[in-house]
């Protein structure tokens, strides 16, 4: 008779197994999502430098597109994509059964499938960060950069994942909040900072001067979090959505249908 | 022994709609196939459901091999599942996607080895199964599926409506198959809306309809429980009048018609009314060419039970 297989065979074997879907039109819009920004400021630059035959990228220009672009418009998006790819497709495909009946631990199954889907997307926005540089990042705001990447999409992935499984339109309310509710970063008081992503992003790499300009006038003094700890706060907030993601899925009968019956 | 399968009392609600009343029955150790019966909407699912460890019970106690079968990995190691519906991971291959079940199972590398192209032979999948899902007919990825419940060689094999969208061919193979895996000593429980399917399979069956187990058994054993409907008896003679003035005296005779060269008898409690018939014939008083039950099937058996059930 087959053994239970251990949470780290099922991760293993969710990753595996889902692999090839990477590589199919999710996976190459992920990783356009993350490149793309980067690719066509580079592209930019250099026809602008050919006509002019001036080679100047302006200084600021790594900076804007990081916070303007990749944070504020791109990693929200590709949280989004790749999240629906997680658990939920097969809630949505009807294939969960199929691993409900197995004796595999069905907390590790969240995680399992969105490890791939934050391997690959952590790769491209790794990149993408590489090609900051090019575009005039010096190598520690670079490595920052790819290192609040990273932690975002990670914890980001994790709470769509879960809102996913809370909630029939988990998409929306992510989508909501990620695009309403962190850009109020700037006009939120003090702690309340610190429930936004941008905020974990912006201590890791810093945004903006810690004075506001009068002209903001909603705009609220900006509270910082050391790097340390706002790396640890992403990475916990993300192991703490695939555990009650893990959690829910353990507790929730699903039935054939996908839908909950009262148990 | 313990039964495979024990139900006390168990019913299930999705919400405020009854899926299942609370239904008790057993299935005792040891091989052999069982037909799930009843229309769409019976509960059919449902029970599967419960069984396959999917839902607990709303109310009641479900048993698989003696313990709770939701979410306990000792019992969903020993199950193999086919769900219904035309389910498959989008953009993965058949065998890929069957290493990755074999995992879940608990199937080591070296296991695995053995498992994948024994279970892929089973279902006779050898030539496809490298292919994408969405590459494959209904008919192949239903196999796949049947594949994937086998990789773990369960003692229990539970497929919900298996031959819906199985062309008849493939039908009577997967028919074939269940047979030889029940042959094995293997406990397989079937359910299917189709009665000649079940029919064809298997004689032992549970019976549901609207929620509620109607009734559990052979087809004649259940078919006996309805002595007060009758049973269709066609019997072709020399002289279809003889019969017809044998018949009349007969106290289980319902109804009776005449057809050419025979006569038809709607009887009820046929164990009792067929030795007569033999006693009769031995006796010169029937002159007997042919006998036929026209509706001692599942078809007759359901369309009575239900009707009575209404």
């Amino acid at each position: 008779m087959a053994a239970t297989p251990s949470p780290l065979k099922t991760i293993l074997a969710l990753v595996r197994g889902y692999l090839p879907r990477v590589v199919q039109a999710r996976g190459w819009v992920l990783a356009a999502l993350a490149m793309a920004p980067v690719g066509l400021a580079l592209a930019f630059h250099l026809v602008v430098s050919l006509s002019n035959h001036s080679g100047n990228i302006p200084p600021t220009a790594a900076l804007d597109l990081f916070h303007g672009v990749l944070v504020k418009l791109m990693l929200p998006i590709m949280a989004l994509v790749a999240a629906p790819a997680g658990i939920r497709e097969d809630l949505e495909q009807r294939t969960l059964p199929l691993f409900l009946t197995r004796p595999a631990p069905v907390w590790a199954m969240p995680l399992g499938k969105g490890l791939l889907w934050f391997g690959w997307g952590g790769l491209w926005l790794s990149l993408a960060a590489l090609g900051l540089l090019a575009l005039g990042a010096d190598g520690e705001t670079a490595a920052y950069m790819a290192l609040a990447l990273v932690f975002a999409f990670w914890a980001q992935l994790a709470f769509m994942t879960l809102l996913g499984l809370l909630f029939k339109r988990g998409s929306l309310w992510g989508a909501l909040f990620l695009f309403i509710w962190d850009p109020l970063v700037r006009i939120l008081p003090n702690n309340l900072q610190r429930v936004t992503f941008l905020h974990y992003i912006e201590s890791i790499t810093g945004s903006r001067g810690t004075d506001v300009s009068t002209v903001q006038l909603l705009a609220q003094q900006q509270i910082t979090t050391p790097v340390g700890i706002s790396v640890l706060v992403l990475f916990g907030l993300g192991l703490l959505c695939w555990g009650v993601s893990g959690w829910k899925l353990q507790s929730t009968p699903i039935g054939l249908a996908g839908a909950e019956a009262e148990g | 022994m313990s039964p495979v399968i024990s139900l006390q009392r168990a019913s299930l609600r999705y919400g405020d709609i009854l899926g299942l009343s609370p239904t008790s029955f057993e299935l005792p150790e040891g091989g052999g196939i069982i037909g799930l019966l009843g229309p769409n909407g019976a509960g059919k699912s449902t029970l599967i459901q419960l069984v396959a460890g999917l839902l607990p019970p709303s109310s009641g106690e479900v048993l698989v091999f003696g313990e709770t079968p939701f979410r306990n990995p000792q019992v969903l190691s020993r199950l193999g599942f086919v769900p219904e519906g035309d389910r498959f991971p989008a953009g993965l291959r058949a065998d890929r996607w069957l290493r990755m079940m074999g995992e879940l199972s608990g199937l080591g590398s070296a296991q695995l080895r053995a498992a994948l192209p024994r279970a892929i032979a089973t279902v006779g999948m050898e030539a496809h199964a490298s292919k994408p899902f969405s590459r494959m007919s209904k008919g192949m990825r239903q196999r796949i599926r049947l594949a994937q419940a086998l990789l773990h060689e369960p003692d229990l094999l539970i497929l919900d409506e298996p031959f819906n969208g199985v062309d008849p061919a493939a039908r009577l193979e997967l028919m074939d198959l269940l047979r030889v895996l029940a042959g094995q000593g293997k406990r397989v429980l079937v359910s299917s809306h189709i009665l000649s399917e079940v029919a064809m399979l298997t004689e032992r069956i549970l019976l549901l309809f609207r929620g509620r187990l109607l009734a559990e058994g052979s087809v004649p054993e259940i078919r006996e429980l309805l002595d007060r409907h009758p049973v269709e008896l066609r019997i072709s003679a020399a002289s279809g009048l003889a019969v017809a003035r044998w018949a009349v005296e007969q106290e289980e005779l319902v109804a009776l018609r005449m057809e050419d060269g025979a006569a038809v008898l709607a009887v009820r409690n046929p164990r009792s009314f067929l030795p007569r018939v033999q006693e009769a014939v031995l006796a010169g008083l029937l002159p007997l060419l042919a006998l036929d039950p026209l509706d001692l099937n599942l078809d007759a058996v359901f369309h009575y039970l239900t009707q009575d059930h209404s």
